[in-house]
């Protein structure tokens, strides 16, 4: 073994061997406890998607389509939206039909996912903490509704290391129309060491920011500049004492060097066969888009990657449906709709499924009353105690369903179920508690769940 | 012995007959042996005794009164167990029955952390030296021999400027080693002020976008910025630089008939708006209370290293914090009204550089290229806009839209003037109140006016430019296609890079006011305890106080209000502000005597330099940390006069290496100065410093330096098209110095990130020094590396066109010395051309790291 081998196996913790205490902090860790699930795909619809057309039946909403919102007086100064009275009541966009074995109720807008609804278990009428955008996606993608906490994939690459040595271990595949709110502060490291924060990959064959060598720059050049910057360190080491960090740096530049060459091929889809592609939604423009992000999300699971968030959704094309429901819904379905029933069989064909944890979710549910902010086009307002989030792979239930909202779809029917459960859920099914992950910042051991969340027991296998 | 046993066994409850079944069914259920909460079982006698993380040891023998486990079932420790059932009161009798049978412990075992409460007593001792050598000696440790003058110039350098030495410079210590008047020098250096403004920027949560929706900028912080910079320059005695940034426009009226507070005074209170701000909530009181909770936990803990956040929603856990005390703190900051006030540029020279500035641009967006693009654009597009809609609605009926137009014809309309203006005022009533009267009278109206309607093509004629603009930012236009659409969006963005570039000149600052209050304006609701923090649950109402882990009581403030009592409103941040910079308070001090040496020698006396409570680590050395604490506040409160005390001890001229290094591995003693690596601002600024290509420009409005390349797509928040990042007017402001880059929350500078900058959202009191690939690639392939490193190949080809010698000046420049004739001949053998060699030197870890 040569020594730059050595480094590189000690760097990442492999064989036993540590530099003292400055091993790679992506190394791989134990989990908790051993479950099932190793990689994370957080399926993230920014805007708001509506549990009523989507996955709540709601027969009342039906009945009194277009008739006042009986309970509007109690809902005051509880939801805080934008609408001004009356607000009369939407039906559902489209028909909700009954799915698969466990008779789920899903849109019919959603063929692919109500195919594979046998898989997934969901959870109804989870509550965050704020009726605004900004604070929600912060509230649901960081267990913080401001901003600087740790991003709950940084948590979870924080808990286990990532079993990818040539790749980051918490990856963030953005929507191509634009930043979701909060940008980066929403796959941030918050208060965690640097090393934990989500890379963006963006669209094209260089997917990490400056992965790809300087025009006019051959692998060869790179290679003989890179020796003599490793010489270098080392004449520098030589002599030093207590020198930990200056190796693990230098291991960290072969690293790098090798990145250059795997991160390219993770993002090369050639190899995949056009019906794999199909599978994903590829072949159509609408949802091409998100189907090649989802593709890439499986590619990465299947290299160890421990939590890849794909974003969907961005400015104007958020599911943040104030106007045009019947025009927009539609449209939001249509893009991920196949990318995400298509993920999940594939995954499950590939064996993948159960050490893969899938997740969708949002950042609020939507009021079943029109906001009256678009004459002639209603649109359904923002509501935080309506949020649907499901489940899939792991050791999640299959067809399980826990909480649900009343009748109308306002907040949840018993007891409300904070986002807070949802991560304290998610943890769990990767082998984390959410008591013992915890780091020390400002005085506090911060955690995801804050003070705590309740594991969803009710969905798990 | 008999009727002793016999006794004992009728009163002592036995733990598994009787105890055991309590928690089993009460507590196992989150304490047992699948799930054990907070670490804490219920499983067994042992477990339930040694406790969880939360409180440590649960049961004190003898002691039910101080016992966590008794505290905690009977409701006195937050939260009562079992949660939302509480045992029955027979249990909890059994419970402090068996407690009270254990064996006695002394009851003190859970001593109370004090120490951060008692005013520091000066030690005995003259120097830093004696208080770190008394410890080095009491384990059979000395200091490490002194370093080498250039190790020492390098450290000095990068400890007060976050800049290397040139090699001129480096040359001069190296010959003279002064090293007290190398440090006064640097002292003096206005790059000083921008080196550890930074540091208190970390600090202050500094950032200048919302940080949420959309993520706007919140106004002109970058004046605040300039205060800071300017404060460290001029060592403005920190206990004022804490009355201002607290106390701001707080100050007493200045005579009877002058009542104007000083105005400047706002700038540096722009520390109580610095904090992410959501523009878009919709729930006034939620906003309030989250604004008065932010500013809480930052005074707190920047100023006090007192981590009060967690009692918003209850008691403290660790530190005796209690949740009504933090109300009692927010009461301080009840009469802010979060507004901007226009301070003039107090610098002369600035003043009139803005004011040219302002100029320039407004007579730019008057008649610039920019504006005549779009002008041209939109008179080219609005015939267009015409036709088309006319086109579209032709054979079709009336809608209202078509009555709107009708409407607002000013020649030849169907409709009377006086029609005209009663629609456009019963219009203007619905749309303003949202009235389901007034909706319907114009419903009504509407209806009316339809069935007279006569559809007239010439209708369209009225459509004029804001019309045109509308449908430019229609996404579903049927007029202009995606590419005209998307080109009208680029020539009013590039006109409102103006129009933003012209509100960052403007004399406006980021600040807070105070509200009038009676008899000037209305009553202030008073503060209220918030029951679980929530904004929905206010509970009882409470006066500005101190908190009494330091007062002993909780007796209200006496607030300093205006002298001529005209407004009433005035004077209690100040009251707050001068009772934390006071020698009286024993927190405010040491917590900056602790984070300037923290910056220093990496690592904090106290190594959590936040939180001085139960949570955060021990001093290592108290006495040293109170002998700087009272040398500080003798010297005025000047942090240039730490500086000297720290940096001319051996402690600090000590070398890296100390051959005894294995007996304090983690240099808790300060054996030896400790290796760092240097910050992202450092390293960026270095590379562009060494290049020749830095713009040392100080001050003024944040500049953007260039994103990657194509990061550039993402850069876009979708909505409206608004650009996240900004091409700079000129492209030196792209090189400037890191703290002059936009702070943009969503959006950090890639290479910033990897390198540990902080968030700007929440108080970075350090920062950490990972290392990563991804710091590697920003290093190895990164634009600025290579743009940088081939300005410096260029600079030292210029000098000479012999390789030996390009070698020895490439390292002269950089590292600061000559190379060795190991590395000449290993240098002169490698193919890469000059400017390899420089990137290979500006990557090397002799660079990377200060020693």
């Amino acid at each position: 073994m040569t020594r730059r081998d050595w480094l590189l196996q000690s760097y990442l913790g492999l064989g036993g061997i540590a530099l003292a205490g400055q091993e790679n902090p992506l190394a791989p860790k134990v989990a908790h406890w051993p479950a099932r699930a190793k990689s994370c795909i957080f399926l993230f619809m920014e805007g708001g998607v509506s549990q009523m057309d989507l996955f709540e039946n709601k027969p009342e909403l039906v009945k009194r389509a277009g008739q006042r919102m009986p309970q509007a007086g109690n809902t005051e100064g509880e939801i805080a939206t934008f609408s001004a009275a009356p607000n009369r009541i939407i039906p559902p966009i489209a028909p909700l039909r009954q799915w698969g074995q466990s008779g789920r109720w899903m849109s019919e807008l959603m063929p692919a996912l109500g195919g594979v609804a046998d898989e997934l278990a969901f959870v109804h009428g989870v509550k965050v903490d704020n009726n605004n955008h900004g604070p929600a996606v912060y509230h649901t993608l960081t267990g913080n509704q401001f901003p600087g906490s740790a991003s709950v994939g940084a948590w979870m690459t924080y808990g286990l290391g990532s079993a990818n040595r040539d790749l980051p271990g918490f990856v963030v595949l953005g929507d191509r129309r634009g930043a979701t709110i909060g940008g980066a502060g929403v796959w941030g490291n918050g208060f965690l060491p640097a090393a934990y924060q989500g890379t963006l990959f963006r669209n094209g064959d260089t997917p990490i920011v400056d992965l790809k060598r300087p025009e006019g720059m051959s692998e060869g050049q790179q290679r003989a500049e890179l020796d003599l910057l490793q010489w270098q360190n080392e004449q520098h080491r030589a002599g030093r004492t207590n020198t930990g960090e200056l190796e693990a740096r230098i291991a960290a530049y072969e690293l790098a060097f090798r990145m250059q060459s795997k991160a390219p091929e993770l993002v090369d889809l050639n190899g995949e066969t056009a019906a794999t592609k199909k599978l994903y939604g590829m072949d159509d423009p609408i949802s091409e888009p998100f189907g090649r992000q989802c593709l890439l999300a499986r590619r990465m699971v299947e290299r160890g990657v421990r939590f890849v968030m794909t974003l969907h959704g961005a400015g104007g094309d958020r599911w943040d449906d104030h106007g045009d429901v019947k025009g927009r819904i539609p449209k939001h379905c249509k893009e991920v709709d196949q990318p995400v029933g298509g993920l999940i069989q594939d995954l499950k064909a590939r064996g993948l499924l159960d050490d893969t944890l899938v997740v969708w979710a949002s950042e609020m549910g939507r009021t079943p009353f029109d906001n009256n902010l678009v004459t002639d086009k209603p649109g359904r307002d923002h509501n935080q105690y309506g949020l649907a989030v499901w489940m899939a792979g792991g050791n999640v239930k299959k067809g399980a369903t826990f909480g649900e909202t009343d009748d109308f779809s306002v907040r949840a029917a018993g007891s409300p179920i904070p986002v807070r459960d949802v991560h304290a859920t998610l943890l769990h099914l990767m082998g984390l508690e959410q008591d013992r992950l915890t780091y020390l910042h400002a005085g506090r051991y911060k955690k995801l769940t804050d003070i705590g969340g309740r594991v969803i027991k009710e969905i798990l296998a | 012995m008999w009727p002793w046993v016999f006794l004992f066994a009728a009163v002592v409850p036995d733990f598994d007959r009787e105890i055991a079944p309590i928690l089993a069914s009460h507590c196992a259920k989150c304490h047992g042996g699948t799930s054990q909460l907070s670490g804490f079982s219920v499983e067994s006698r042992d477990l339930v005794i040694s406790g969880g993380k939360k409180h440590g040891k649960a049961v004190i023998g003898g002691h039910p009164e101080t016992s966590p486990l008794i505290q905690m079932v009977k409701g006195e420790l937050n939260p009562q167990m079992p949660v939302g059932k509480p045992l029955a009161a027979k249990d909890v009798e059994t419970l402090e029955a068996w407690v009270k049978s254990l064996p006695a412990e002394d009851s003190s075992a859970k001593k109370e952390w004090r120490w951060p409460y008692e005013k520091p007593v000066r030690p005995q001792g003259k120097s830093v030296d004696e208080f770190v050598l008394a410890k080095l000696k009491a384990k059979g440790l000395g200091l490490a021999p002194e370093a080498d003058r250039r190790t020492l110039a390098r450290r000095a350098y990068f400890d007060l400027i976050g800049l290397p030495p040139t090699a001129e410079e480096m040359a001069e210590f190296v010959r003279e080693g002064d090293f007290p008047k190398l440090v006064e020098r640097l002292l003096a250096d206005p790059r000083y002020g921008e080196r550890w403004g930074r540091h208190w920027l970390d600090l202050a949560r500094y950032g200048e976008t919302s940080g949420l929706e959309g993520d706007g900028a919140i106004g002109n912080a970058w004046r605040y910025r300039d205060w800071v910079i300017e404060a460290f320059n001029r060592d403005l005695p920190y206990d004022k630089f804490i009355i201002q940034q607290l106390g701001g426009g707080d100050e007493h009226s200045q005579s009877r008939n002058n009542y104007a507070p000083n105005v400047q005074g706002h700038v540096p209170l722009g520390f109580l708006r610095l904090a992410p701000w959501d523009r878009s909530n919709l729930v006034a009181d939620e906003v309030r209370a989250n604004y008065l909770a932010e500013v809480t936990a930052a005074t707190s803990s920047v100023f006090l290293g007192l981590t009060v956040g967690c009692a918003r929603c209850h008691d403290h856990k660790y530190d005796p914090i209690p949740q009504k005390d933090y109300y009692r703190w927010q009461a301080f900051f009840n009469t802010v009204q979060v507004e901007n006030v226009t301070v003039p540029y107090a610098d002369e020279a600035f003043a009139e550089k803005a004011k040219a500035k302002i100029k320039e641009i407004e007579a730019r967006l008057k008649d610039g290229p920019e504006k005549a693009a779009r002008d041209a654009y939109e008179k080219e597009a609005l015939p267009k806009l015409v036709a088309r809609r006319r086109e579209l609605a032709a054979g079709k009926p009336a809608t209202i839209a078509d009555l709107r137009l009708e409407m607002r014809r000013k020649e030849k309309s169907q409709f009377s003037r006086d029609e005209q203006r009663h629609y456009a005022l019963v219009k203007e009533d619905a749309d303003r109140t949202g009235d389901p009267e007034e909706k319907a009278a114009l419903d009504a109206l509407e209806k009316e006016l339809m069935a007279r309607l006569k559809l007239d093509p010439a209708r369209f004629d009225v459509l004029e430019v804001t019309d045109l603009r509308a449908e430019m930012n229609n996404r579903q236009s049927k007029v202009f296609s995606e590419a005209e659409r998307e080109r009208h969006g680029e020539l009013t963005e590039s006109l409102q890079v103006w129009q933003r570039r012209l509100g960052r000149w403007q004399p406006v600052a980021l600040t807070v006011k105070n509200v009038p209050g009676p008899p000037n304006g209305p009553a202030i609701a008073p503060v209220r305890v918030l029951l679980r923090g929530d904004y929905r649950l206010p509970g009882e109402p409470v006066e500005a106080g101190f908190p009494t882990a330091f007062t002993g009581k909780a007796e209200a403030a006496k607030l300093e209000t205006d002298r001529y009592r005209q407004f009433p409103t005035r004077g209690h941040r100040l009251t707050l502000a001068k009772w934390i910079a006071s020698k009286d308070n024993p927190l405010t001090a040491r917590v900056m005597a602790n984070r300037i040496w923290q910056y220093h020698f990496g690592t904090g006396i106290v190594a959590t330099p936040s939180d001085f409570g139960v949570n955060g680590e021990r001093p290592t050395h108290p006495e040293l940390l109170d002998w700087l604490a009272h040398e500080f506040m003798d010297s005025g409160w000047s942090i240039k006069a730490m500086h000297r005390k720290i940096m001319l001890s051996a402690t600090y001229r000590q070398s890296g290496e100390n051959p005894a290094w294995e007996k304090d591995t983690e240099n808790k003693l300060l054996s030896r100065f400790p290796r760092r690596r240097l910050e992202g601002e450092e390293l960026r600024d270095s590379i562009l410093y060494l290049s020749g290509r830095l713009n040392t420009e100080r001050g003024g409005p944040s500049v953007f330096p260039p994103l990657p390349a194509d990061l550039a797509d993402f850069a876009r928040y979708g909505r409206g098209g608004a650009a996240m990042w900004e091409p700079n007017e000129r492209d030196e402001d792209g090189r400037r110095r890191s703290i002059y880059t936009f702070q943009r929350r969503s959006m950090p500078l890639p290479m910033m990130a990897a390198f540990d900058a902080p968030v700007f959202s929440e108080s970075c009191d350090r920062r950490s020094a990972t290392t990563t690939p991804l710091q590697a690639l920003a290093m190895m392939n990164g634009n600025l590396m290579h743009e940088e490193a081939a300005q410096l190949a260029k600079r030292v080809a210029a000098e000479s066109t012999d390789r030996t010698v390009q070698v020895k000046r490439a390292f002269s420049i950089v590292l600061g010395r000559a190379p060795s004739a190991a590395e000449l001949e290993r240098y002169k053998g490698f193919t890469g051309d000059l400017a390899a060699i420089c990137r290979v030197l500006l990557n090397a870890n002799e660079f990377l790291y200060v020693e």
